[in-house]
């Protein structure tokens, strides 16, 4: 299971745990099969990410094509040394470095 | 620590110094006087920001900026303050003056349009984070991210020779700007900025942010603007927006991240939402340089 933001859920996907909105109300139950309409649902609800059966974290953020692993990898080596003083096992910043990663790779390839 | 001086700078020594060469105008005194009087309407309030030319052009570009996103035009200062707020814009007025009466630092230390750019970022990442929370009043956030680095700059002209020792100390022991300053000092330059803020009557929920924004659990009057204000500073550093090409990513504090609430996967997009604001704010902004 894994956390998947609303732009990479698709229809068919499993849901791990329960979707509920802000106030706690439940939109869609555990173990509910994703369909098209749930997404538009949730987007009305101002849903963010939905926690998914069988999908790795690594796989649950769809990259542009023309972004190599290779690349991703050579960026992340150079950035790395910026981050020795952030606790990099936390949520937010190991997000800001995959975040300035990708910025990184779309940067130089400009 | 101290090395070159044998009086060594304090806060109380460093605003003094500073409050002498650099005065935030007279007007926003004048402006805070108005907008406070139970009897003064829209059209007096106006009055006393429409006197400031450079000012008014600089507020009525922000207003018609996507950062607001009004689809009719915004063609005069009256109206501005009917669509955002008098409070809103007293805050605006207040962050484009700040910027303006420190506009003549020297240069060598601090590239004063990185600096800039750094705190225009963290003011609007401040306000994006504010819009996702759905706080009221955003414009105290993008000031409060916008000045939050101030002291920086007053240290800068006050006692530079400390200063460039500072930098080319955390360059060297490769440390965290704050961390070399508080064990130089004993004191961080938030200190300074929120000192300086206290003297120029600027309100508590500006200058409480300003003070902690390294460490945002000692801030507890305001700590959700403090939280604020500390995850966009670093945001702004993780995107590259740094004051100096280089610097270290300070790290995230539990408390203050917790406070927040804010889903991991919600932080590129607030990212993606503010990229936009952010080009636009630095070039309707760093015209006042």
């Amino acid at each position: 299971m894994s956390i998947v933001s609303i732009d990479n859920l698709e229809p068919g996907m499993v849901l791990a745990a329960s979707v509920l909105d802000k106030s706690g109300r439940l939109l869609l139950g555990e173990g509910a099969e994703l369909e098209e309409k749930h997404l538009r649902i949730f987007r009305t609800w101002g849903i963010v990410e939905a926690d998914i059966v069988g999908v790795d974290g690594a796989g649950s953020n769809a990259l542009p094509d023309n972004i190599t692993q290779e690349k991703l990898d050579q960026a992340k080596r150079t950035l790395l040394p910026l981050y020795c003083h952030a606790n990099i096992e936390h949520p937010a910043i190991s997000e800001l470095l995959r975040l300035a990663v990708i910025r990184k790779v779309k940067h130089d390839q400009k | 620590m101290i090395k070159n001086s044998s009086n060594p700078p304090t806060i109380q020594s460093i605003v003094e110094r500073t409050k002498t060469v650099y005065s935030l105008p007279l007007f926003y005194d004048r402006l805070n006087e108005k907008i406070n009087h139970p009897r003064s309407s829209l059209a007096d309030i106006g009055l006393v920001i429409s006197e400031d030319q450079g000012l008014t052009v600089r507020l009525l570009k922000l207003a018609n900026s996507p950062l607001f996103g009004y689809h009719a035009k915004i063609d005069s200062i009256t109206r501005a303050l009917t669509l955002i707020g008098t409070q809103q814009l007293r805050d605006l007025a207040l962050a484009v003056s700040v910027m303006r009466s420190f506009s003549g630092i020297p240069n060598e230390m601090l590239s004063i349009k990185s600096f800039w750019k750094h705190s225009i970022a963290c003011g609007i990442l401040s306000r994006s984070i504010a819009t996702y929370r759905r706080e009221v009043n955003q414009e105290r956030f993008f000031v409060a991210g916008m000045l939050h680095d101030v002291g920086m700059l007053v240290m800068c002209t006050a006692i530079p020779e400390h200063v460039r020792e500072i930098l080319s100390d955390s360059k060297n022991r490769s440390e965290l700007y704050h961390v070399s300053e508080r064990k130089y000092f004993g004191f961080e330059h938030g200190a300074v900025g929120s000192a300086l803020m206290a003297n120029w009557r600027i309100p508590l929920n500006i200058a409480e942010p300003t003070a902690f924004h390294h460490s945002p659990a000692a801030a507890l009057r305001y700590p959700l603007e403090a939280a604020t204000i500390h995850l966009a500073d670093i945001i702004c550093d993780s995107m590259g927006f740094n004051q100096v090409e280089g610097w270290h990513i300070p790290p995230v504090d539990n408390a203050a991240w917790s406070i927040l609430d804010i889903p991991v996967s919600q932080l590129d997009t607030i990212i993606k939402q503010s990229e936009k604001q952010i080009e636009e704010a630095c070039a309707i902004l760093s015209e006042a340089l």
